[in-house]
């Protein structure tokens, strides 16, 4: 309860210094602005026109072959300059040997600018290729690609092809897991938190695999200038706390105290819809929505591994992402275990997770970009850490329909809760099945 | 719940966009320039490409070269030449200065920091009689120690090796006779001595036989490498210095005319090159110290300042490559053409070895005023001497 009154607080003392007067807010904007004056100044003076202070030092070239894609009788490097200074492209070559190329718009690029270089060659089908690039002052940068495929060109076939991967891969497996929620209903309050524990589990086991899977991403496709590893920790934290903020106000509606506004909906089960919105159904939503942002960042891999030539594309690979994520559908059941939900609303909620799959692999497969890759990677994982906390946190509550009087204790607590033994076994349980699954992949 | 969800769906829509704007600029900012019309090259492989860009292929590029490797082919430098009023002896003086803060275009685009001897690498093509008394006031206009290091016989205080001449002006004369007979590398021997050699430092020295060779039409090739990015490997590899050079502008010779390459291997790094002639043999004199040729074949290896001579005539016209047969170099630039001309004004012969029929019945009839002076140049006097020098047979 004390939870509940924080915001008020807060917004009272944001009442008092939003009342200041005409001068004084000026006061607050200049003060605010005056230390980003003098960055502007610190800048022009060490960078600026005429600037001689910093000429130490000799800033080396540096350019990222991101991608390499293989046409027709044509190699195509796309090439950006992420180094500190602007560079020619002097020289391209395969496997180390010169080869005339074309590169447009042009050779010159400045900093982080991109260029494709365009080298006539009559490659074969599933070799291995290093691309290189020689820049002006004759350094030479490579990028190796396993075994050369035909770049896709977006088509309607290939659309239709990823449609039905994605499907195979997101939407049918969640969906057929969904299917275990008539059986999760028959259990009773020890196996439901054994459920939900599991759950918890495969969520903590597919954020740290979107985190690693962003990190092989940054290193292998994205130059050191990006600062990949940041740029995954800034995506996690943004989507993570975006989404619970979002989260809070959307089920909680009333404050963060939401826990005693649960526990009045939960003695009033099935009599309105914000309690049901609040409950079980919104934390279903939201575990929707966080694996949905995974399923995108995993069909992102896989449009990208097709079409960079680098994995083949195997039936077992389908098969293997297909089993791993049939589990997801149990993870979108498990909350709704205690509810009476539609079944359209579980089917959407199925949807929702698995579809995402198939614009990845669009994505992915027609317009590949790094970047883009860790970025959804990390809104993936932010918002499965995010969705894992909310599921602790009613776990944590001990609420269920069936026991409401249990979770009249605070939060944490109760050999029910974080502490039970279905609790810890489910977390274990759910992990190693993902393991277990995963390998199949 | 009426308060909160439309804060939450704002949050969610400038979450939703924020990402979107994110991707989409990492997405799309490839394909942003303005485009030019497009144009049709025809590379030097026989590729044709379609661009709206610009093309990545010394043959269009290679307008103005700091190095231009059609003057080097043929120049020798005599000296300026005066005659010892006691001994007799002819006396030729050069000068050579060493800088090593120069920075050319050693390729189409690719910029290095060259060591040179008189501003170019190769330095200039030294080219004396044997006995000849040669002068060279070296002067050392560069940051670091050099010398001037010439392979052949000579008193060691003019080796070039344990006398280091200062750079910033530092000078030392170079002074021995001329022999022996051949052709020779020389560099600058300061250590590390594969720094020196690969940044450029070193040339050709020819010693004639007093009686002299035969007129023939002669050329200097030095096999050289650059390693741009210092990873001890090069770059780049060419018959004198640009890669692709005489492929993009072929060496016109004529027919039935003798051709005699005085050929130098100055590559570092890789243990051997070589050096393969299309459409004819030739006859090779290693180090050019022998009269008698070693062999009559199209393809020799060398080892690193390996040297020799090359005599060949062409009987038909046209195009004809030479290249190294370690094909990794030559794909890296050490390949030229010959284009064989028929001799004198006039003659319709094309250059495409339509006429080849028409050459071959001719060929040799002509060639008479261009034959190798000594007499034992066929393949068998060649085989002969071979078996004079080491028996290989006489087992």
């Amino acid at each position: 309860m004390t939870d509940g009154r924080r915001p008020m607080a807060h917004e009272q003392d944001r009442g008092l210094s939003g009342r200041g007067s005409g001068a004084g807010r000026f006061r607050v904007v200049a003060s605010g602005a005056a230390p980003l004056a003098l960055v502007v100044v610190l800048v022009l003076y060490v960078s600026g026109p005429g600037s001689t202070m910093l000429e130490v030092g000799v800033p080396l070239p540096e350019v990222t072959i991101e991608r390499v894609d293989f046409v027709g009788s044509e190699i195509l490097a796309t090439v950006r300059n992420t180094g500190p200074i602007p560079v020619s492209i002097a020289v391209a070559d395969v496997n180390d040997r010169i080869h005339p190329a074309a590169v447009e718009p042009d050779a010159y690029l400045e900093r982080y600018e991109t260029a494709v270089v365009r080298i006539p060659f009559d490659w074969n089908v599933a070799e291995p290729y290093t691309i290189g690039i020689t820049t002006d002052d004759g350094t030479r940068f490579e990028r190796e690609v396993e075994s050369a495929a035909p770049a896709l060109r977006p088509s309607g076939e290939m659309a239709a092809f990823f449609a039905v991967i994605g499907t195979y891969v997101g939407v049918i497996p969640v969906l057929i897991g969904l299917l275990w929620l008539p059986f999760m209903r028959r259990m009773g309050r020890q196996v439901y938190v054994f459920f939900l524990a599991v759950t918890v589990g495969l969520l903590f086991f597919l954020a740290l695999d979107s985190v690693e899977e962003a990190v092989d991403v940054s290193q292998e496709n994205l130059a050191g200038s990006f600062n990949g590893l940041m740029l995954l920790a800034t995506s996690v934290v943004v989507s993570f706390l975006g989404l619970f903020y979002a989260g809070e106000r959307l089920s909680g509606s009333r404050g963060i105290g939401g826990g005693g506004r649960v526990r009045e909906g939960d003695g009033r089960t099935g009599s309105g819809a914000s309690p049901r919105l609040a409950g079980p159904v919104a934390i279903a939503l939201m575990i929707s929505i966080g694996i949905g942002l995974h399923n995108f960042g995993e069909g992102l891999a896989i449009g990208a591994a097709v079409g960079l030539g680098s994995v083949a594309f195997s039936s077992f690979l389908i098969v293997g992402f297909a089993i791993h994520n049939v589990t997801e559908g149990v993870a979108i059941a498990a909350p709704l275990s205690r509810e009476r939900v539609a079944v359209w609303k579980l089917a959407g909620l199925g949807v929702l997770a698995g579809a995402p799959a198939i614009f990845g692999g669009w994505v992915g497969g027609f317009a590949y970009s790094p970047i883009a890759s860790v970025v959804f990677l990390g809104v993936g994982a932010g918002a499965i850490f995010q969705v894992m906390v909310v599921l602790v946190r009613w776990i944590g509550r001990g609420d269920s329909p069936a026991n409401g009087s249990n979770g009249s204790g605070a939060s944490g607590g109760g050999s029910s809760g974080l502490s039970s033994a279905p609790f810890a076994a489910g977390i274990v349980v759910g992990m190693l099945i993902m393991y277990v699954t995963s390998i199949l992949v | 719940m009426a308060t909160g969800s439309p804060r939450a769906v704002i949050l969610a829509l400038a979450a939703a966009s924020a990402i979107a704007v994110l991707s989409a600029s990492a997405i799309s900012d490839v394909y942003t320039e303005a485009q030019r019309p497009p144009q049709t090259f025809v590379t030097h492989t026989g590729a044709v490409i379609t661009t709206t860009g610009e093309v990545l292929d010394p043959v269009y590029q290679i307008s103005e070269v700091e190095f231009d490797p059609d003057e080097y082919l043929r120049n020798f430098e005599y000296g300026r030449i005066s005659v010892d009023s006691e001994t007799g002896q002819t006396v030729r003086e050069y000068v050579i200065v060493a800088e090593d803060d120069l920075v050319q275009e050693i390729a189409p685009g690719v910029f290095y920091n060259v060591w040179t001897f008189n501003g170019t690498v190769p330095g200039p093509t030294i080219r004396a009689t044997e006995g000849d008394l040669v002068r060279i006031t070296f002067v050392n206009n560069g940051t670091k120690p050099h010398t001037m290091h010439f392979h052949g016989i000579h008193p060691a205080i003019m080796d070039g090796v344990f006398e280091p001449v200062g750079g910033g002006g530092g000078q030392f004369t170079y002074e021995f006779e001329a022999g022996p007979v051949g052709v020779h590398p020389y560099h600058c021997h300061i250590m590390p001595l594969e720094e020196h050699i690969i940044h450029g430092l070193y040339g050709v020295f020819i010693v004639d036989p007093k009686e002299g060779r035969a007129p023939a039409d002669e050329m200097v090739m030095v096999l050289n490498g650059f390693d741009t990015d210092f990873d001890a490997e090069n770059n780049f590899y060419a018959a004198n210095t640009v890669p692709f050079y005489y492929q993009h502008h072929p060496i016109q010779i004529e027919r039935d005319r003798l051709i005699r390459v005085y050929v130098v291997n100055m590559v570092e790094f890789d243990p051997i090159n070589n050096f393969h002639l299309h459409g004819n043999l030739f006859y090779y004199y290693p180090t050019g110290t022998d009269r008698v040729a070693s062999f009559y074949t199209d393809m020799i290896t060398m080892s690193q300042t390996e040297r020799g001579i090359m005599e060949f005539t062409y009987e038909h016209t046209g195009k004809f490559l030479f290249h190294a047969h370690k094909v990794e170099f030559s794909e890296k630039g050490w390949v030229g053409v010959f284009l064989v001309k028929d001799p004198g004004p006039g003659d319709g012969g094309g250059y495409n070895g339509d006429s080849s029929d028409g050459d071959a019945a001719t060929g040799g009839s002509s060639g008479a005023a261009w034959e190798p002076a000594p007499d034992a140049t066929g393949p068998a006097a060649a085989a002969a001497a071979y078996d004079g020098r080491e028996a290989p047979d006489g087992a």
